[in-house]
């Protein structure tokens, strides 16, 4: 029963880490034979599979590379060396209104955001009645969202993203979204999500409690590796031992 | 994937997308100021008073056989096109670079949708163009009509252009200043303000391996109806459609570190 959704075949990830942006910058170390970048090793040799229905928590100290992974399961980087296999679609709930226009109304960024997900017209138009009353905008969905509270804009964000509808739901310390109610209502519906089993949930945060409500496995990237897989609990103790 | 496949994937697959962006990119500007629309007449027309006035009245040397205004007009549009693609292609992966680090998606239909969005600004002035036209009583000429194709190559043309500096300012912000420079210095090595007979005989054939001049020549040729440069389009279109695919190889070979460099 339980297909895979993703899996890391060691994996390793360089960036090539520009210090120098302008000419005049670049010029010189031309010469000196530094060349145009840096390398900078994020990871390596990551290996782990995640199973369709999942819910994982990525844990991690600031910089240890947990967002470099969410852009490697979303496919926005290539890995330096090794296999990322990822089946299906994924929904990326990182830093929820990237794709979003001040200028325009939310029912155009509805529009817009889905589109940039990878919807198709029809698709948008199948899901807009949901996105709009989950999101408990439709008194402001005309309004430019720039006329948006952060709170608001948050919320739009978040219900674009969960009516995806994708296999694999990439989410990045989101649940810092709107007032309590909100919260609480986003929660109830990653649980309900999670209890029909047939959605992958990659959650990355560093609220313990949260992690530990909602996932039912953690990895631990520490020192440029997967320092641990197991149980949330034990994850965080080695975790707040580090 | 195969080639075509790839190339076409922008058009097919992400259809929706471009529409989106595209829109996004017309609509965000028509909102943000207060008269809209009117800023993409009012700019081409400035230029033009400002071009009659220095080579028909103070220099006095341009001789050409339509009204001045008219002839600057003409190809002012497609010049300003181009130029406005360009530079607002050269900012547009850097401007997107929050999508560029967080979807993936084929990163060209962010150009394309730039360079298609200034398409309306082109249809708005040639309307503006045609009110000229009856203003001074220059006969309209079905010629016109080959417009779509001689636009098509200048189309290739831009959007070729657009994918390397789009790309290259990613890497190095200098470029958007350089993209800048060189189309100011190429508007000027483009029969846009002069006509190409007063071009030196023997810098000609040099002067022509420049792509727009077969274009600018072309545009004046339907709208006026003088015989269509078919060699110099013919190499227009064919400088063009070598420089698209080397543009493309370039765009899609520095595509996957996107999201590494922003």
């Amino acid at each position: 029963m339980s297909k895979q959704a993703l899996k890391f075949s060691n994996v390793s990830k360089e960036f090539a880490f520009q210090e120098d942006r302008t000419i005049k910058d670049i010029i010189p170390s031309l010469f000196s034979g530094k060349g145009w970048a840096r390398k900078h090793l994020v990871f390596s040799n990551m290996n782990f599979e995640i199973n369709q229905g999942e819910t994982v928590g990525i844990v991690g100290k600031n910089g240890a590379g947990k967002s470099t992974l969410l852009k490697l399961i979303a496919g926005v980087t290539k890995p330096s060396t090794g296999e990322v296999a990822v089946t299906g679609r994924v929904a990326p709930v990182i830093e929820l209104t990237a794709g979003f226009h001040h200028e325009l109304t939310g029912l155009e960024n509805i529009y817009l955001n889905a589109a940039i997900l990878g919807l198709h017209k029809a698709e948008v138009e199948e899901r807009l009645d949901a996105i709009i009353e989950f999101s408990e905008l439709s008194e402001f969905i005309n309004v430019p969202v720039k006329k948006y509270s952060t709170g608001m804009f948050m919320r739009l964000g978040f219900s674009i993203a969960i009516q995806m509808d994708a296999p694999i739901i990439l989410l990045d310390e989101v649940l810092a979204v709107g007032d309590a109610d909100f919260q609480e209502k986003c929660l109830v519906y990653l649980e309900g999500i999670k209890k029909a089993k047939d959605k992958t949930i990659i959650f990355v945060s560093h609220d313990e409690e949260s992690v530990s409500r909602f996932c039912d496995r953690a990895l631990l990237i520490h020192d440029k590796k997967l320092l641990t897989d197991d149980t949330p609990r034990k994850i965080f103790k080695q975790y707040n031992a580090l | 994937m195969n080639f075509l496949q790839t190339l076409t994937l922008p058009f097919k697959s992400y259809k929706f997308l471009l529409y989106q962006l595209t829109q996004k990119e017309i609509k965000a500007r028509y909102k943000q100021s207060f008269v809209g629309y009117a800023w993409i007449i009012v700019n081409p027309l400035a230029q033009l008073l400002v071009y009659t006035f220095v080579f028909s009245m103070v220099f006095r040397t341009v001789s050409v056989d339509v009204p001045y205004p008219l002839f600057v007009f003409s190809v002012l549009i497609p010049w300003t096109f181009f130029q406005t693609s360009i530079q607002a292609s050269t900012n547009s992966l850097v401007s997107n670079s929050s999508l560029l680090k967080k979807v993936a998606f084929p990163r060209e239909v962010i150009p394309y949708a730039t360079v298609l969005s200034k398409v309306v600004d082109l249809i708005f002035s040639y309307v503006v163009f045609f009110i000229f036209l009856v203003i001074y009583g220059v006969p309209f000429h079905l010629s016109s009509l080959f417009f779509v194709l001689i636009f098509l190559i200048q189309f290739i043309l831009t959007i070729s252009i657009s994918l390397i500096s789009a790309a290259a300012n990613l890497f190095y912000r200098d470029v958007q200043y350089l993209v800048g420079l060189i189309l100011m210095l190429w508007m000027y090595l483009t029969p846009v303000v002069y006509p190409l007979a007063m071009v030196p005989e023997k810098y000609i054939s040099l002067y022509k391996l420049n792509p727009m001049v077969g274009l600018v020549e072309g545009y004046r040729a339907i709208f006026f109806g003088y015989d269509l440069p078919i060699q110099d389009l013919g190499w227009s279109l064919g400088s063009s459609c070598i420089l698209f695919l080397l543009a493309y190889a370039f765009f899609k070979k520095v595509e996957p570190i996107f999201a590494d460099i922003v």
